[in-house]
């Protein structure tokens, strides 16, 4: 591009206008996260469900151990993707503090439930915390699979609390499964399709 | 009344870099040079002018010991881009 001063208002306004459409409607890929949270989610959902119902076993919590190392494996990811990152909208930003508050919201509720030692509704609110950061990243990416997901989410919240714990285990994997792991896919064939 | 349109900003380079920046948070000098396809002398001279007018916010810092330089548009840079834009509709209204 040349530093020419000379140019019309017409020119001047379709330069605006091309260089904003290059950025507009930009995200960065988030898929992984929806990924990496989703299939472990889902596999610790299945295998406490198969350790309760199946083996009578009384650790059957133990899968969940795996989840604060999710959570270094995440900001691990993170950190080394932010270096990579050339651009960041206020989408992007949006979407981190979202997902920031709600990490913080799932450490709290866990550690309600275990202090209170109830773990009747803990499911309920989980799946709840999926709706909301779901919902609200389909709603700031205009991407409807993560919106659609984030809506059936808060119903089978709804409906959770109405189930025993085992079989809420299975409703959390449902939830997983519609809202992070089918979006996470599409996400990530949508952003192949947004960088070619 | 058709007022004269900012010169800092009626230059095509510079109008293209502050029309990148008014979309995003902050953007990479790389990422600049690519969608703009000016060389980097060019854009560095440029992106010095914008910064001088205080219309963006230039961080300069080290990535992995390569420089790193990420260019942020400023309140005054916004407020003289909308004027601009403002001016540009008039103008043309004129024309019309």
């Amino acid at each position: 591009m040349e530093n020419n001063k000379n140019f019309s208002p017409e020119e001047s306004l379709q330069l605006i206008q091309s260089m904003i459409n290059t950025t507009k409607n930009k995200f960065s890929d988030n898929s992984f996260y929806f990924l990496f949270w989703g299939w472990l989610v889902f596999l610790c959902c299945i295998v406490q469900f198969i350790l309760l119902k199946t083996y009578n076993y009384s650790y059957h919590y133990i899968v969940w151990l795996t989840m604060p190392i999710a959570g270094i494996i995440s900001v691990l990811y993170g950190k080394n993707q932010s270096k990579k990152i050339k651009v960041k909208t206020f989408i992007d930003s949006a979407t981190d503090y979202v997902w920031m508050a709600l990490s913080i919201a799932f450490v709290i509720t866990t550690f309600i439930n275990i202090s209170t030692g109830n773990w009747q509704n803990a499911w309920s609110s989980y799946i709840l915390l999926y709706a909301i950061g779901t919902f609200i990243t389909g709603l700031f990416l205009k991407f409807k699979p993560l919106i659609w997901g984030g809506c059936i989410n808060f119903l089978i919240a709804l409906i959770s609390v109405k189930l025993d714990y085992h079989f809420q285990l299975l409703a959390g994997a449902l939830a997983i499964l519609i809202s992070y792991i089918i979006p996470g896919y599409l996400l990530r064939a949508s952003y192949k399709k947004q960088i070619n | 009344m058709f007022k004269e349109l900012d010169p800092i900003l009626h230059s095509q380079l510079r109008l293209a870099i502050m029309s990148l920046l008014i979309g995003v948070k902050e953007a990479e000098f790389t990422f600049i040079k690519e969608k703009t396809k000016a060389t980097a002398g060019n854009l560095s001279v440029q992106v010095q002018k914008l910064k001088d007018s205080g219309y963006i916010e230039v961080t300069k810092q080290f990535k992995d010991n390569y420089p790193l330089t990420t260019c942020k548009i400023t309140n005054k840079g916004i407020e003289a881009f909308e004027a601009y834009v403002k001016n540009l509709q008039t103008y043309l209204q004129i024309q019309k």
